[in-house]
């Protein structure tokens, strides 16, 4: 062979290793190229681009595999692979994951932040790995750091089964993927922690849902658990409640663990003291156990560890001082929960939140219930008593009247007045055991109103005629006055007459012989409205609201007073069953007049209504809500007012324009003309414009309520001192 | 023309006494019983023209006493009236549909009692005020 050939040899080996540099240079070229435009290209799945980048480099490099290691706490994991790598390989890291330390190049190439390389395993004494290097047979590896802001997302690794080193440029060519990877993971990162967030937000919100519509602890409890398990990508947990009384825990919900396992955990004691659940609580934060083989193992953790669960976390559930449990998740592989603590702990508050509403929510019912066995027995016993009593007030009162009625012969003035007074009492007592039993009904929510038709004259006739007699012995007058276009009404005539014959007795019984009491029958809209006014000594104002509670006479002082003192209560318990106001107006020296109103018994009455209550000022409340009208209505009870109601915006342009009231009590929203309207308009006609107007309402715009002209403004919800409040400074009342 | 004569069936002695004097003394031929198997017992052996019964009587209570003289001799056109201490509507209501003629509630007025006896009897029931 000659000088020639062999420089022509040597030329030829020039050129083929040229050749081969170009073809890599083109491959790599490409390779980058696919990958950058697969990077720009929106939507594009990154996973699909890291495994590009593995078989390019693996490729290009000549290594047998190419790996993906994300960092996860202190430890590296497989994330990706070129694949022909073995299952206990695998298997083998997922359980034991590499170490950030010398032990692997994966660990060096991130502990030192370059590209490391062993060229043989075999021959490096700090290499640790050899559990790995025997299920896979490589020998030459070389890894290298992708680095973000100065830290460490992921390790790019190859490796060779021979003893091959990678030379400069293959060295190089992993460091260029590297980068690439790294912009790949970045982009990942953001989506990932952008859905992340979603799924967190979206968690917590469909958590804090339940908790807010569900009393079902239980229900509540799984599908927190169920939520933080699957946020934090962990394999399972569970949420031990805690029992004061035993100073422990026991499984309330769980979530991934098998019949087994929850039986198991169901049959642990979970001390206060000795556990890491209990110390978590205790100690009032989180406490992890990064991997189970390495801790001393209590009850609970051992149930854990049986089953083959690697690493805990225990995150108490507080509220204030107090320990309501704590929840627990729990992975089948070993490391830290480092990054995902904070929201656990905002679901442990959820938890929290959802516990102490259930146990409120049970204690109420318990409560409830015991009430409701309470009055069901104060009822009862009422109701026997009243029959025990009145058995023998039979008696009293018949034999009596056997004897005033001289059924059996004459008896003397002496006698005859005594057996007046025997009688007298028997009835009064018999008056007050109805009225105990009435009063206890409708407190136990047992009266029941039975509406019939009835003539509203007759009915008050028939009242009347029951104290005619007293009337006249002390010459007092008694007028009956029923306004046109009152006739029949659906009501329930037994309690309308109960109320009627209370009221017209007090009446007669306070007013001074030679007196006068009338009553009254007159319609407010749809109202029917009763009045019952005397000329007796009247009532002062610090007595007038306290006349209507249980066993108040008031001052009113008459010399033969008698009544049960439960009248009035009972009347005006009756007269709120049906919905309506029961009231009194007096003056001491200028008689009394009592009044209530039966809401909605009347047919509508084009006619201007005839004025009710004469000379009492007016009150129009407007709202579409007939809650708030009849709570607006309940303030004003027992005041010197009359209300008149409106529904709409047209209808209370009428009543004012109609009625003139004292002061418009007025709701923003109002269907066909609304309360801006109707105030902009009442404030517009100087017919109306001296009607204070007070806004009651749950539109917070208080300035443009003020700028129409409105005199006082109340949001909505309003407490009567409010109400009042206001009227008065409005000058109304 | 004989006395009609009124069954009492009533277990307070001092109301069965009373209601008894006051039928007496307005010409009445009465009969008592203190339970409802007494008040069976004595319809039976002196079928009377009217019953007035209490509603709650020891054993067997008013309405089953009412089932079971309907059952027995008592003809069908003899008034029974209801007695009871308990004033509530449903009470009324229940008396009624329990196949009861009347109804008067306590305490009964001695005044009123024979008149009412008397509408009763005459078939004209006479309205509790």
């Amino acid at each position: 062979m000659g000088e020639r050939s062999e420089r022509t040899t040597r030329v030829s080996r020039a050129s083929t290793v040229l050749n081969e540099q170009l073809r890599d240079a083109r491959e790599q070229s490409a390779a980058s190229r696919e990958i950058l435009a697969a990077l720009g290209r929106a939507g594009a799945d990154p996973e699909a681009i890291l495994d590009t980048i593995l078989e390019r480099a693996a490729h290009l490099c000549r290594a047998q595999a190419a790996t993906l290691y994300i960092p996860e706490g202190d430890v590296f994991r497989l994330s990706r692979d070129t694949g022909k790598i073995p299952e206990e390989f695998r298997k083998l890291l997922l359980d034991q994951p590499l170490a950030r330390n010398r032990s692997s190049t994966v660990g060096r190439a991130a502990e030192e932040m370059r590209t490391i390389q062993i060229p043989d395993v075999f021959n490096d004494a700090e290499y640790g790995r050899k559990d790995l290097q025997s299920l896979a047979g490589y020998r030459t590896l070389l890894s290298t750091p992708m680095i973000l802001q100065n830290e460490v997302v992921g390790v790019l690794s190859m490796w060779r089964t021979n003893v091959k080193p990678f030379n400069p440029r293959e060295c190089e060519l992993l460091e260029e993927f590297a980068v690439q990877g790294a912009i790949v993971m970045r982009q990942d990162s953001l989506r990932r922690a952008l859905t992340s967030k979603v799924d967190q937000l979206e968690a917590l919100r469909e958590v804090g849902d339940t908790v807010g519509s569900t009393l079902d602890l239980d229900e509540v409890l799984e599908q927190i658990v169920n939520n933080a398990v699957r946020l934090t990508k962990t394999d399972g947990g569970s949420i031990m409640e805690y029992d004061e009384s035993t100073d422990s825990f026991h499984v309330r919900a769980a979530y991934g663990s098998s019949a087994e396992l929850l039986k198991q955990l169901l049959a642990t004691t979970i001390d206060r003291r000795t556990t890491l659940v209990g110390r978590a609580a205790t100690a009032r934060r989180p406490l992890e156990v990064p991997d189970l083989a390495e801790t001393e193992l209590d009850p609970h953790l051992e149930a854990l560890f049986g089953d083959g669960w690697r690493s805990v976390l225990a995150v108490p559930i507080l509220r204030g001082d107090r320990i309501l449990g704590v929840l627990v998740i729990r992975r089948r592989s070993i490391g830290s929960f480092g990054p995902h603590v904070e929201l656990l702990e905002t679901f442990a508050g959820q938890s929290a939140l959802a516990i102490v509403n259930a146990r409120l929510f049970g204690e109420l019912q318990t409560k409830t219930k015991e009430l409701e066995i309470a009055s069901h027995h104060k009822s009862e016993f009422l109701a026997s008593m009243s029959h025990e009593l009145r058995t023998p007030l039979n008696a009293v009162i018949g034999f009596s009247e056997v004897l005033l009625d001289r059924m059996f012969g004459e008896i003397n003035e002496r006698q005859d007045e005594y057996l007046r007074d025997i009688w007298n009492s028997g009835r009064h007592l018999l008056e007050l055991l109805n009225e105990i039993l009435d009063l206890s009904k409708v407190e136990a929510g047992q009266m029941v109103l039975e509406p019939t038709p009835f003539s509203v004259g007759s009915a008050l006739d028939y009242c009347l005629a029951m104290v005619r007699e007293r009337a006249t012995l002390h010459a007092i007058t008694v007028t009956v006055d029923v306004a046109d276009g009152i006739d029949t009404i659906e009501a329930d005539e037994l309690r309308f007459k109960q109320v009627v014959l209370n009221l017209v007795t007090n009446a007669v019984k306070f007013t001074p012989d030679g007196g006068g009491v009338s009553v009254r029958a007159s319609r407010e809209g749809t109202d029917l409205i009763v009045t019952v006014a005397d000329t007796g000594i009247g009532v002062p104002v610090e007595d007038q609201e306290r006349i209507f509670e249980s066993f108040q006479q008031g001052r009113r002082g008459a010399p033969k007073e008698e009544g049960t003192g439960l009248g009035l209560t009972l009347s005006r318990r009756i007269v709120w069953l049906w919905g309506g106001r029961i009231w009194l107006q007096s003056a001491p020296g200028n008689g009394s007049t009592f009044g209530f109103s039966i809401p909605g018994v009347l047919q509508a009455d084009s006619e201007p209504a005839s004025p009710a209550g004469e000379d009492l000022p007016a009150m129009l409340l407007v709202d579409d809500d007939r809650a708030s009208l009849d709570l607006n209505s309940a303030y004003l009870d027992g005041l010197p007012a009359r209300v008149l109601r409106a529904k709409d915006g047209i209808e209370a342009l009428e009543s004012v324009r109609r009625e003139r009231p004292a002061a418009v009590v007025l709701e923003v929203g109002l269907p066909r003309l609304d309360g801006w309207q109707v105030l902009a308009e009442l404030k517009a006609d100087p017919a109306t414009t001296a009607i204070p107007v007070v806004i009651a309402t749950d539109v917070d715009d208080r300035s443009r309520g003020l700028s129409l002209g409105a005199d006082a403004y109340l949001r909505k919800p309003i407490r009567r001192e409010d109400l009042l409040e206001a009227l008065r400074q409005v000058g109304a009342l | 023309m004989t006395a009609r004569r009124v069954l009492v069936v009533e277990d307070n002695p001092l109301n069965l006494k009373l209601i008894r004097d006051v039928l007496q003394i307005s010409g009445y031929d009465v009969i008592e019983a203190q339970s409802g198997e007494e008040g069976l017992r004595v319809a039976q052996q002196n079928p009377p023209d009217l019953v007035l019964m209490d509603l709650q009587l020891p054993g067997i209570d008013g309405t089953e006493t009412l089932r079971r003289l309907r059952q027995g001799t008592l003809g069908p056109n003899v008034p029974v009236v209801a007695v009871t201490a308990l004033a509530m509507a449903e009470d009324k209501e229940a008396a009624a549909r329990a196949g009861f003629d009347g109804y008067l509630e306590k305490p009964i007025s001695v005044r009123a009692l024979p008149g009412q006896i008397e509408a009763f009897l005459a078939g004209r029931p006479s309205v509790q005020p």
